[in-house]
């Protein structure tokens, strides 16, 4: 008879196996996920089977149908009664019962402690959204691992302390965009997302690039990190990486920062 | 003087040759491709090789040459 050895009773032995992997560090590692759409829903089930314990996941969405072609942890069962942060935060913590999600059911522009995190997943869909996450990240010194998809193309930039920034990287067209998805009607100003292509290869690839930067990041090897976005093409199967220079008349680096 | 640079088309693989004075900026670049390829409002940027060039960075700064080939890519914004 075969009995069951010691190795396989641990749930992160394969994962121990990794040399520079420090699973210490990742379990006191508090993490913050910002979205939980398509790549938040990816992000979050491998942050979990990686071995994280302590994370929030920031969403004022409600699971509409058209979810749940790209998104693992939601049902049918759950369309419009339920938003997206709790549902993927109850689903998610069935995996592993010793991590601890929370969800918060909020715009990530209403959030105001975050100096209680050590790490951000960028999962949002829109860029307006993004240098709010970026601004505050570098403001308190926190990795930011962003990533984006539109169909079969993604993206991946990592943005730590005295790097680079998003807002590094971007240009008129960005901000033609972020200026298109607002509409003011003389009392107030609606913010409209339009609906882009997105299917689940290209978010599963997206957010497990993200994934592996964070787990490098959470066990101290920043350097090894992606230096500094990644662009892929689903379509040729191509990973662009590219480095970014700081822009030192970028808002946020203002007074050397 | 002038130089003649190819941008490529990432998602299409299709390419341009433009012909660049030495104050015109990586923006203006990235605003003629988009619009020669039709391209819908999105954000785009362009790379010359390893490195992603600033936008506000003339032909001259950003140390465009004489046939450098770059690339646009889109820049996606879902999630």
């Amino acid at each position: 008879m075969i009995s069951v050895k010691g190795y396989d009773n641990d749930r992160f032995d394969r994962s121990s196996r990794i040399g520079w992997m420090d699973l210490e560090r990742i379990r006191s590692a508090r993490c913050l996920v910002a979205g939980a759409g398509a790549l938040g829903n990816e992000a979050v089930k491998c942050l979990v089977l990686s071995g994280f314990r302590d994370i929030t996941v920031v969403d004022m969405d409600d699971v509409v149908t058209s979810n749940l072609n790209r998104c693992v942890f939601f049902r049918e069962g759950d369309v419009m009664s339920g938003t997206k942060s709790e549902i993927l935060a109850a689903r998610a913590s069935e995996i592993d019962q010793n991590v601890r999600i929370t969800p918060r059911c909020m715009k990530v522009q209403e959030m105001d402690d975050w100096e209680n995190f050590d790490l951000i997943i960028g999962c949002l869909d829109n860029i307006t959204a993004r240098l709010h996450v970026n601004a505050n990240a570098y403001y308190f010194k926190i990795p930011y691992v962003d990533g984006g998809t539109d169909g079969m193309t993604g993206k991946v930039q990592t943005v730590l302390p005295g790097g680079p920034c998003l807002q590094c990287s971007m240009n008129k067209s960005h901000y033609d965009v972020t200026e298109a998805r607002f509409s003011c009607t003389g009392k107030e100003s609606v913010f409209y997302v339009p609906k882009m292509a997105a299917e689940i290869t290209t978010t599963s690839v997206i957010a497990a690039m993200q994934l592996r930067e964070a787990v490098k990041i959470a066990s101290g090897c920043e350097n090894r990190c992606v230096r500094n976005a990644a662009y892929y093409d689903g379509m040729s199967g191509e990973t662009t990486v590219v480095e970014i220079k700081r822009d030192d008349g970028c808002d946020n680096h203002f007074c050397g920062v | 003087m002038g130089i003649h640079v190819t941008v490529k088309n990432a998602t299409l693989g299709a390419t341009l040759k433009m012909d660049l004075g030495p104050n015109e900026t990586v923006y203006d670049i990235i605003e003629s491709a988009a619009e020669f390829w039709k391209k819908e409002p999105k954000a785009y940027v362009l790379r010359k090789g390893k490195y992603l060039l600033r936008a506000s960075d003339t032909v001259m700064e950003a140390n465009l040459m004489n046939n450098d080939v770059l690339e646009l890519l889109p820049d996606p914004e879902g999630g």
